[in-house]
C-alpha cells in the first residue's frame, strides 16, 4: 500500500526489540484481531493496545521507562507516513515499530525504551 | 518540561517544511524526516538534561479515519509530552514530542 514506510533515526542498544516485537504483535492480535474498522470502537482499541503493550513491557522488570504509541487507520487508499527521531543514549536505549494490517485497517505501534540511569 | 516552548517549535517546524504544499507520495518521506529532525535539533538546543523522542504522522486527506494513542511508563514529576496537530487542504500532520529527564 503506498505510504506505509518508516524513517527511523534511533538505533537498538541493549533493548531487546525482538522480544518487544512479539509482545506488541500479540497485543494487537488480541485487541483487533478479527475486527473490521469501526469508528465507534477505534478509540477503545487504540487505548487497549497501548495499555496492554505497556503492561506487558513493564512486567519484564527491566530498568527502562517506556513510551508506546499506536495509530490505527481505516483502509481507504489514503497515504500515511510516520517517522520517529530520538535524542538519547544509543548504547542503552532503543525502539521497535510493528506494522499490522487486516482487510479494513492498518495499525502501527511503536515502542520506545529509555534506560533509567 | 517547558510545555509552552514545546508547543510552539513543532508547529513552526511543520509550517516551514510542508507549509504551502499539497500531499505528494514521492515527497512525504523526506518531509517527515525533515520535520522530525528539525524538531529534535530545536529541542536539543534547549540544552536541558532530557532525552527526547519526536514522532510525526502525515496523512493524506481523503476522509479515512485515523486514531492515535500513546501510553507512557515514566516519572510523572519530571517527564512529559505534547501533541501538535496541523492541517492544510490536502493533509494532516500530527507531531508528538516526548521528553524524559535524565
Amino acid at each position: 500500500m503506498p505510504g506505509m514506510e518508516e524513517f527511523h533515526t534511533g538505533s537498538e542498544g541493549s533493548f531487546n526489540s525482538d522480544e518487544a516485537d512479539n509482545i506488541v504483535k500479540e497485543c494487537i492480535d488480541n485487541v483487533v484481531g478479527g475486527d473490521d474498522y469501526s469508528q465507534s470502537q477505534v478509540n477503545k482499541w487504540t487505548a487497549s493496545i497501548v495499555e496492554r503493550c505497556l503492561t506487558q513491557l513493564v512486567k519484564m522488570g527491566k530498568p527502562y521507562k517506556y513510551i508506546v504509541t499506536c495509530a490505527v487507520m481505516q483502509k481507504t487508499g489514503a497515504g500515511l507516513h510516520t517517522a520517529n527521531s530520538c535524542y538519547w543514549d544509543t548504547a542503552m536505549d532503543g525502539s521497535c515499530t510493528v506494522r499490522w494490517e487486516n482487510r479494513t485497517m492498518y495499525c502501527v505501534v511503536s515502542v520506545f525504551a529509555v534506560a533509567i540511569a | 518540561m517547558d510545555s509552552y516552548q514545546i508547543d510552539e517549535d513543532p508547529m513552526l517546524a511543520v509550517e516551514s517544511v510542508i507549509g504551502g504544499n499539497v500531499y505528494q507520495h514521492s515527497r512525504v518521506k523526506q518531509w517527515n524526516s525533515s520535520v522530525t529532525e528539525q524538531c529534535l535539533s530545536q529541542l536539543s538546543k534547549l540544552g536541558k538534561p532530557f532525552k527526547y523522542i519526536v514522532n510525526c504522522i502525515i496523512m493524506q486527506k481523503t476522509g479515512a479515519g485515523l486514531q492515535t494513542a500513546c501510553a507512557c511508563f515514566w516519572d510523572n514529576s519530571t517527564d512529559g509530552n505534547c501533541a501538535v496537530k496541523w492541517e492544510n487542504e490536502s493533509m494532516y500532520c500530527i507531531v508528538t514530542v516526548f521528553g524524559m529527564a535524565i
